[in-house]
């Protein structure tokens, strides 16, 4: 049982308990189920960025370019929709597949070309934005055939559809990262990449699947946000990375890499998500949910690495440490 | 002497070289047009706000760290400026009134920095991670206080810093260039400087060898924050108003024009006078082809591909180096990016 304390997600889910305790209390609108489920469904998007986003995080890097790629698979899946009318496993792989191909690019260049992800992936993000909005003109995608609008508003066993995507997204990636030889490596690459490679992981060909997988969870929820929102605005995506980076490593991940799980990266969305909500029921105005967004997120950071600075400090430590 | 002056300083001709091609690249463009007073007036008014947020950001990015809150930094100072600008003390005595209000933003933005210093420097978190959430704090706090519109109605005198002349010089550039000679001094040729670039390169090393880490990054948050203060007193004065979106796109480009410039993402590693000339190659090839009608869209895309694009030959230009001086066999070792 003390194990289950000790475990960084615990902090986490204690402090969500407590926000919707005090939510609650406030306005009980939060806790009624058709609130929870609204509230869930309006974080799919973010989530599955996240769950992309992980593993990148997790190896050490990041990737800036996910909300120019999502605008890019959501209005490539917008036009085969309304150009083809195809069905609905072709959309979602070619959204998919249109994803990786961006997260094969920033693969190669940060893998083979050593540039650091941080710069390769604003480059990709500049020139990926730049070409969706002269393709597009800014335009709006608004005339989606019926049977997609259908698609959004499926519900199963009363959760709707995008959240079971989202259940899935999570598996997959909670299964990649535990069970398969590239997974463990990404936890390897992350904690020391020379020693990783002495290993004897192949490091390129584990960092382009990365960025590929990024790429790929991009396109997914590209098509979950299409199908919420029924329209594809290549605008609304901007300035979504720093969002989606901030719920995974809330989560958990730290930005040095080495460390994050799938269960801290939902807690993390839902920390934010309960957040968001939380302001807007507890009626404080616009302005001020910024303010508090900022202040919890800096302080939430400093409490994680007070609180590791402070467990390390207990260990006995002889010679020189990092 | 000057074969030592070109090995040292090899990477900022090399970028001087791309200004000059980047030039006459967009001259031939739009050879009416470019070569104008007018276009030069134009980016002589355009680039020092890019150029100040440019070399703030240099001086965190030389630590390791980044400062995503440069931009809203800027605005926050300036919007603090302008409540001052804009109420009746300044309507009555607009000089007083001009320089309260700039030391206001002043004060305002060493604030901000100590802030952020303070966080990374004592705390530890990540600078990534801080600067990301002050910058949705200080957003917050400037919409706060604008409400969301902008806010007008400035001395007339006021609107000299932004959009005047001394001598045929705009005056923004004359600030930009004062503060490039300052920030020159302060970084690569003071005491302090010596200790930024020790702890971007090694942190631990630097702090086991009697350096105060800590106190260096807290004063290089201030650094920065100072310089987007001044960034953004141009930009009000530009604009003639505040508001908390001006200049939100700056923050992108100027980690791109900092890399750009050479300096190393990781840290110890960097000069003011390739940041420079590379804020100048963005703002020429950006001006130059808006001149000669390309669809801003475009132009992103061309300033992203330029951005891999430099970053590329670099590496392939160090691979092909290192493969010259170890003709044995290509080393795995970890070598380090500070020189």
């Amino acid at each position: 049982m003390r194990y289950l304390f000790k475990k960084k997600e615990f902090g986490i889910l204690a402090v969500i308990i407590l926000m919707s305790v005090v939510l609650t209390m406030l306005n009980n609108v939060f806790i009624r189920p058709d609130n929870l489920i609204d509230v869930a469904k309006g974080n799919v998007v973010l989530c599955i960025m996240a769950l992309g986003m992980l593993p990148v995080l997790i190896s050490g890097g990041i990737d800036l370019s996910v909300s120019s790629t999502i605008a890019m698979c959501a209005v490539v899946g917008g036009k085969l929709l309304v150009n083809n009318g195809s069905n609905l496993f072709m959309m979602i792989a070619v959204c998919m597949l249109s994803g990786a191909g961006i997260g094969l690019f920033n693969g190669i260049v940060i893998a083979k070309m050593k540039i650091p992800p941080i710069v390769a992936t604003l480059g990709t993000m500049s020139i990926v934005l730049g070409a969706v909005l002269f393709y597009t003109n800014g335009d709006w995608i608004t005339n989606l055939p019926k049977w997609f609008g259908e698609f959004g508003m499926i519900k199963v066993l009363g959760l709707p559809v995008q959240v079971l995507f989202l259940i899935a997204a999570g598996a997959i990636t909670w299964f990649l990262l535990k069970f398969t030889l590239i997974g463990r490596g990404v936890y390897a690459i992350g904690g020391n990449a020379v020693s990783a490679q002495r290993v004897g992981y192949n490091i390129e060909k584990i960092q382009i699947c990365i960025y590929v997988y990024s790429g790929a969870m991009a396109g997914l929820a590209s098509v979950m946000h299409t199908s919420i929102v029924q329209q594809v605005d290549p605008n609304t995506f901007t300035g979504m990375e720093l969002n989606v980076i901030v719920a995974v490593v809330i989560g958990g991940a730290s930005t040095m890499g080495g460390v994050g799980t799938v269960l801290g990266t939902y807690l993390g969305v839902a920390l934010m998500a309960i957040l968001k909500n939380g302001l807007v029921l507890a009626k404080v105005p616009t302005f001020w949910q910024k303010i508090v967004m900022g202040s919890i997120i800096v302080f939430a950071v400093s409490f994680d690495v007070i609180n590791r600075k402070r467990e390390q400090a207990k260990l006995e430590r002889v010679d020189v440490e990092e | 002497m000057l074969k030592k002056m070109k090995a040292k300083h090899a990477n900022e001709l090399i970028l001087l070289v791309i200004l000059v091609f980047v030039i006459i690249l967009m001259g031939m463009l739009s050879p009416t047009r470019f070569f104008t007073w007018g276009n030069l007036a134009t980016i002589a008014f355009q680039m020092p706000e890019f150029g100040l947020l440019a070399i703030g950001m240099m001086a965190v990015i030389i630590t390791g760290g980044i400062n995503l809150s440069i931009t809203q930094v800027a605005t926050l100072s300036g919007i603090a400026s302008a409540f001052l600008l804009s109420g009746d003390f300044a309507a009555q005595n607009p000089v007083l009134g001009i320089i309260v209000s700039i030391a206001v933003g002043l004060i305002v933005s060493v604030f901000t920095g100590l802030f952020n210093g303070f966080f990374v420097a004592y705390v530890g978190v990540a600078a990534m991670l801080v600067t990301l959430g002050s910058m949705t704090l200080f957003e917050g706090i400037g919409l706060n206080m604008t409400k969301g519109g902008s806010i007008a109605g400035f001395p007339s005198a006021f609107s000299f810093i932004g959009n005047e002349s001394i001598l045929g010089i705009p005056v923004p550039m004359l600030i930009y260039l004062m503060m490039i000679v300052i920030s020159y001094f302060m970084l690569e040729r003071s005491n302090w400087g010596v200790k930024v670039y020790l702890t971007g390169c090694n942190e631990v090393a630097t702090r086991f060898s009697g350096i105060n880490t800590k106190r260096t990054l807290l004063k290089v948050y201030v650094f920065s924050s100072v310089l987007a203060s001044i960034a953004g007193l141009v930009l009000i004065s530009r604009y003639n108003s505040a508001k908390v979106d001006y200049g939100s796109s700056y923050m992108m480009q100027s980690v791109a024009a900092v890399v750009l410039g050479g300096t190393s993402i990781n840290g110890g590693y960097g000069t003011v006078a390739g940041t420079v000339i590379a804020v100048a190659i963005i703002q020429v090839v950006s001006t130059g082809l808006n001149l000669f009608g390309l669809n801003r869209y475009l132009i992103d895309i061309i300033i992203g591909v330029v951005l891999i694009g430099v970053l590329a030959i670099r590496f392939f230009n160090k691979k092909w180096e290192t493969a010259q001086l170890l003709k044995i066999s290509q080393s795995d070792t970890k070598q380090s990016q500070c020189r």
